[in-house]
């Protein structure tokens, strides 16, 4: 078991979008310096999940602590301040804006001064050297897999101690998933503790330390990483063709 | 070239406008029917200003600014920011227009007042062979100035840019950390900082009147429709023909004329190109 | 107490309201002054022009304040007309009329495609223009100094005295009255507030959304045309500056005061308006401060004015004192009509026979963005069609693309032989689509019954003329309609809640509406959009028992759902989409097991399954 200090503790939340409830009871724990991959089919509330603990959706019950202090009832812009930061899916980064432009947009909640951050942005660049080359380049003309890093990149100039990334690898060719998982599972590394969201099962299995998955706003299964052996156990819960262990 | 200068001055008039209406669009993607009662506001702020209390330019300027933006401040807290959506907009800053064209009445009564020149003189001069009055020529320039450094400072400063990324994508500007309803509401009282410190320049043209704000207020709706919603060179160069046509309207056909012709215009832009010169299309999702 | 409320419940709805016309027209025989004589006849002609307001904005959601500047076209027509060509009431309110209509199909048209601020600033632009104009046919109008010597009026010939006038004014604002009420109480009211709550929704049930508006529009400058005939004739003097910003405020103060979203709430705005502040000479001086705070107040408080406030308590009351109404929460839904419980007996439809739909090549880009590329794919009659696929894998566009919100970008779409590549969202659905929405939509304080009704606006259309007269076919749709919607109730066995309302019932009950709605649209094509999201395991096995029936009646149902075990039980085929592309196509039990699914749809590493 790992002994890492609990950054993220989400107990028994439920929400959804007005009367139509997508979250029914997911508790999950996300420890720094660490990976939880989130998992589920489509419609399984993970994308909802992340919504409530940044703050976009009302927790309608349960509550949600970070790095020891409750955060269930914080407007979303100052969960931002506190360090948690969430990559939504779909790349959505500012297209009308530049590179540039979006990595400084990143940093705003920090504070410092547009020179001070201008320093701070090429430490992505050092991450992702393709953005480097590109930097006023207005990023809806980026490719698929430059905007996902831009989008990572521009969490990331928050400084944040908790980075939710919600389907990364999604509608990306296998070769700049990969890259991008790697990169991802590196930034444990510096301490930082990871909330993914995945479909691809395999690709993120092999870098989580944590696993848990959902089913219909439930968890239906939440273990460590280690003590998942079987990815038929797996599969058989993704098709609900019956009940899990 | 008489008329197109004088067409090209009551044009900044209606590009301020736009540009008023166009900071309240970014940042709340509503609009604020109330602001060109804010510009008249500071019109009869810089005629009381320079005629009764006469103080010196800077305070003229200072106090403008310090009113207006108050009043833009006061009317976000109540016609803004208690409801939502554009629909529900319509009807309190309607409400907004119509106090303060009541208030206005109230304090400064009905007849037309003369505000003298802050900046400039009213003596003209021949410039590319017409005549127009340093006033004017100064108006002309501060608005291009004014839209030039607006459009500057919301590219490079990081509040400029916050500004642009909420109105893009709201959610995600709130996950970056941006206070989007603070930084709205700082962009609403600027708005009004703004029709407030215009006011000495626009006052001698426009000259203080009661009615003054329901005719600014459709004229600059027009110029935003030529230039497209949001967008600041757009309300620029939407303002300008505006004042063009109903000037060179005037000229040609008639007094009668002016305010048809800019009906006529708003009727064939909304037919023929509803997003406007500088507007971009969207698909609209279900 | 509770028997004087059912008492009064079976009193039709429409005695009272008659009773009060009836009052209105006699009250010269009732001994009212002449001062109370001529506020009624300004307050009728308020009336008139604030009821125009009220629905466009009230109903179609529409805010046209342009209806002062068709009121001057009336009032400056009839007196021009009645000084030089012919006296006649009757005959000029009738020009009039036609006129205001005219004008504000001219001026509504440019801003009525946009909506929203483009309309409400072109119609407050107009109004603007009204001294100008005025001022531009000074030769017809006096100018600034205005219209003078209009005659009394003549009614085919005869003069009418001030009483006489007062009753022809009364009588044309109960007959316009009654229009209002019997074309709001028809299906075309309900059009207008699926309008108003979502144009969406609207067109897909087959309404033409744009020129609904413009119905609504159009209709609402008749009254206005009117009222300014009228008004030529009370002080026999026109200046323009009756007409300005003021009076346009006004009438929205008005139409707010009294609700307007309701029939005679126009009235009773008027009423107060009249009685209250326009007769006060102070008022004038305060009048725009007033108007400002109050449409402030009233525009975030009751934004649906008093009677909407008043519709509320009577509701209250009647949930109060009436336990017989039924209760708008939910309730269960087997205790339907006496038979035995909906769960077991399984919902039998009559033929309902679909089309094949057919999609070739189907591509769509978003900007850089290849949203579909290229997807062809069938789904038969008698079948369910599941379309599944990972977020962004193109579902919603290509519903989006059939249902024509987008445009195609290549490709064909095909309902049996119909082509229906390119239609607008309104002549998709008259050529047999019907769908439900991921979020259910109905308009507010509609019935259940009215809600599904809806469905059956386009499919089959009463005239409004039949409506407002209540012709024989009008009453004959009423009766079928009704036995429509009971038996499509009766079927998803929400019968017993007719006359709740549609839009406070559970999520799971709203669903199983929408589908009523689309069955009754009786459609070729069923399109159902995630319609088990946020249902619990007995709704969503209900839905499941209402979805086989509609396939054994042999309509097409395609259904493009997340929950995997649902598809798996339901569908006949299943077509997967990823990244816009079709990665496969099968019965379930080939889906279940086919590799690309697993890897690319599931995310399951194949070698796993070994």
């Amino acid at each position: 078991m790992s002994t890492a200090e609990v950054l993220l503790q989400v107990r028994n939340l439920a929400t959804g979008y007005g009367d139509i409830r997508a979250v029914w009871d997911v508790s999950l724990t996300v420890r720094a310096g660490e990976m939880t991959v989130l998992l589920g089919r489509n419609g399984a509330g993970k994308t909802t999940t992340l919504r409530a603990i940044s703050g976009l959706n009302k927790a309608d019950s349960g509550s949600i602590e970070f790095a020891g202090e409750d955060v269930t009832g914080m407007p979303p812009h100052r969960r931002v301040t506190a360090g948690m930061a969430l990559v939504q899916e779909g790349k959505r980064i500012f297209r009308r804006r530049t590179i540039e432009e979006n990595l400084l947009l990143g940093g705003y909640t920090r504070g410092l001064g547009k020179r001070a951050l201008e320093r701070e942005v090429s430490d992505v660049y050092q991450l992702f050297p393709a953005l480097a080359d590109r930097k006023h380049v207005t990023s809806g003309q980026l490719s698929g897999g430059q905007q996902q890093m831009l989008a990572i990149g521009q969490a990331l100039m928050s400084k944040p101690k908790l980075l939710m990334l919600d389907e990364p690898s999604g509608g990306l060719a296998p070769a700049i998933v990969a890259e991008v998982m790697a990169t991802v599972a590196g930034l444990k590394e510096t301490g930082i503790g990871i909330l993914l969201v995945e479909q691809a099962v395999a690709a993120s299995l092999a870098v989580a330390d944590r696993v848990t998955v959902l089913d219909v706003g439930r968890v239906l299964l939440d273990k460590p990483a280690a003590e998942i052996t079987d990815t038929e156990v797996l599969t058989e819960a993704y098709l609900g063709r019956g009940s899990t262990s | 070239m008489t008329p197109i200068w004088s067409g090209l001055a009551i044009g900044a008039v209606y590009a301020l406008v736009a540009i008023g209406y166009n900071i309240v669009y970014v940042a709340y993607t509503t609009f604020n029917f109330a602001h060109a009662q804010l510009m008249m506001f500071g019109v009869f702020v810089t005629y009381w200003a320079t005629v009764v209390a006469d103080l010196p330019i800077w305070l003229t300027f200072l106090a403008c600014g310090a009113a207006v933006g108050l009043i833009a401040l006061i009317e976000e807290f109540i016609a803004i920011r208690p409801v939502k959506g554009a629909h529900a907009h319509l009807v309190t800053t309607l409400g907004a227009a119509t106090l303060l064209d009541g208030i206005t009445r109230l304090i400064w009564g009905d007849q037309v007042l003369k505000v003298p020149p802050v900046i400039g003189s009213s003596s003209t001069i021949t410039l590319l062979g017409g005549r127009i009055s340093i006033v004017e020529l100064v108006l002309i320039i501060a608005i291009i100035v004014i839209t030039g450094l607006i459009t500057l400072y919301s590219r490079r400063s990081l509040t400029g840019l916050a500004l642009l990324a909420m109105a893009e994508d709201r959610d995600a500007a709130l996950l970056r950390g941006i206070n989007v309803k603070r930084l709205a509401l700082g962009a609403f009282v600027f708005a009004g900082v703004l029709a407030g410190i215009t006011g000495p320049l626009v006052g001698p043209k426009t000259f203080a009147v009661a009615t003054l704000g329901s005719a600014l207020a459709l004229k600059g709706f027009v110029a935003v429709a030529i230039g497209g919603f949001g967008s600041m060179p757009g309300a620029l160069i939407g303002g300008f023909v505006v004042g063009l046509v109903e000037s060179l309207s005037g000229r040609w056909l008639g007094s009668d004329f002016p305010t048809i012709m800019v009906f006529v215009v708003l009727l064939l832009i909304l037919l023929l190109k509803p997003t406007g010169l500088f507007g971009s299309t969207r698909e609209r999702v279900v | 107490m509770t028997t004087i409320v059912q008492g009064l419940r079976r009193i039709p709805s429409w005695v009272l309201p008659l009773a009060l016309g009836i009052l209105l027209i006699a009250a010269p025989w009732l001994g009212i002054s002449a001062d109370t004589r001529r506020l009624l006849v300004l307050s009728c002609i308020l009336a008139l022009v604030t009821s125009g307001l009220s629905l466009s904005f009230g109903y179609a959601g529409e805010l046209a304040l342009g209806q002062t500047a068709m009121y001057a076209t009336g009032a400056y027509l009839t007196g021009y007309l009645a000084m030089h060509w012919v006296n006649d009431l009757l005959l000029l309110v009738v020009v009039s009329a036609v006129a205001a209509l005219v004008v504000g199909m001219i001026s509504g048209i440019p801003g009525l495609r946009l909506g929203g601020w483009s309309l409400a600033m072109t119609s407050f632009f107009l109004v603007l223009l009204v001294p100008q104009i005025i001022d531009l046919l000074e030769k017809y109008t006096g100018g600034a100094v205005g219209l003078v010597g209009i005659p009394q009026p003549k009614l085919f010939g005869q003069p009418l005295s001030t009483v006489t006038f007062y009753v022809v004014v009364a009588v044309i604002t109960v007959v316009w009255f009654t229009v209002m009420r019997n074309l709001v109480t028809s299906r075309h009211g309900i059009a207008f507030q699926v309008l108003r709550q979502s144009p969406v929704l609207a067109s897909s049930l087959g309404i033409s959304v744009f020129r609904l508006k413009l119905t609504a529009y159009a209709l609402g400058a008749i009254p206005a045309g009117i009222a300014g005939a009228l008004f030529a004739y009370v002080d026999k003097y026109l200046s323009p500056s009756t007409f300005g910003f003021t009076m346009a405020v006004t009438v929205l103060a008005a139409a707010i005061l009294g609700g307007a979203k309701s029939v005679y709430g126009a009235l009773i705005g008027a009423l107060i308006m009249q009685y209250g502040p326009l007769r006060s000479t102070d008022f004038a001086q305060y009048a725009q401060v007033i108007y400002g705070v109050f449409l402030i107040v009233a525009g975030t408080l009751v934004a649906n004015g008093l009677a909407g406030l008043a519709n509320r308590a009577i509701k209250l009351l009647k949930a109060r004192w009436d336990p017989q109404q039924p209760a708008s929460a939910g309730g269960d839904p087997d205790q339907s009509a006496g038979e035995s419980s909906g769960l077991t007996k399984r919902p039998v439809l009559p033929q309902l026979p679909g089309d094949r739909l057919q999609i070739e090549g189907l591509a769509k880009r978003f900007g850089g963005l290849q949203a579909l590329g290229g997807v062809s794919l069938t789904a038969e009659p008698g079948q369910i069609t599941a379309l599944i696929g990972p977020n962004g894998s193109g579902k919603t566009t290509l519903l989006n693309m059939v249902c024509g919100y987008y445009r195609t970008d290549d490709g064909t779409i095909h309902i049996g032989d119909t082509d229906i590549t390119g239609a607008k969202t309104h002549q998709v659905a008259r050529a047999g689509v019907a769908r439900t929405f991921q979020t259910p939509l109905f308009p507010e304080d509609i019935s259940v019954h009215e809600a599904v009704a809806a469905g059956m606006y386009t499919p089959r259309y009463v005239g409004m003329l039949s409506s407002i007269l209540r012709l024989p076919r009008y009453w004959r749709t009423v009766r079928a309609d009704r036995a429509e919607t009971t038996a499509v109730l009766r079927l998803v066995g929400v019968d017993h809640l007719a006359d709740a309302e549609a839009a406070s019932l559970p999520l799971g009950t709203r669903r199983l509406l929408e589908v009523a709605r689309a069955l009754v649209c009786r459609p070729k094509v069923l399109l159902l959009d995630e319609v088990a999201s946020g249902l619990d395991e007995d709704e969503i096995e209900r839905l499941a028992e209402l979805i086989r029936a509609i396939r054994a009646a042999g309509t097409t149902v395609v259904l493009v759902e997340h929950n995997f075990k649902l598809v798996l039980e339901l569908a006949d085929t299943i077509r997967v989409l990823a990244q816009g592309e079709l990665i496969a196509s099968g019965t379930p039990a080939e889906i279940e097991n086919h590799p690309r699914v697993l890897s690319d749809y599931l995310g399951v590493r194949q070698e796993g399954m070994q």
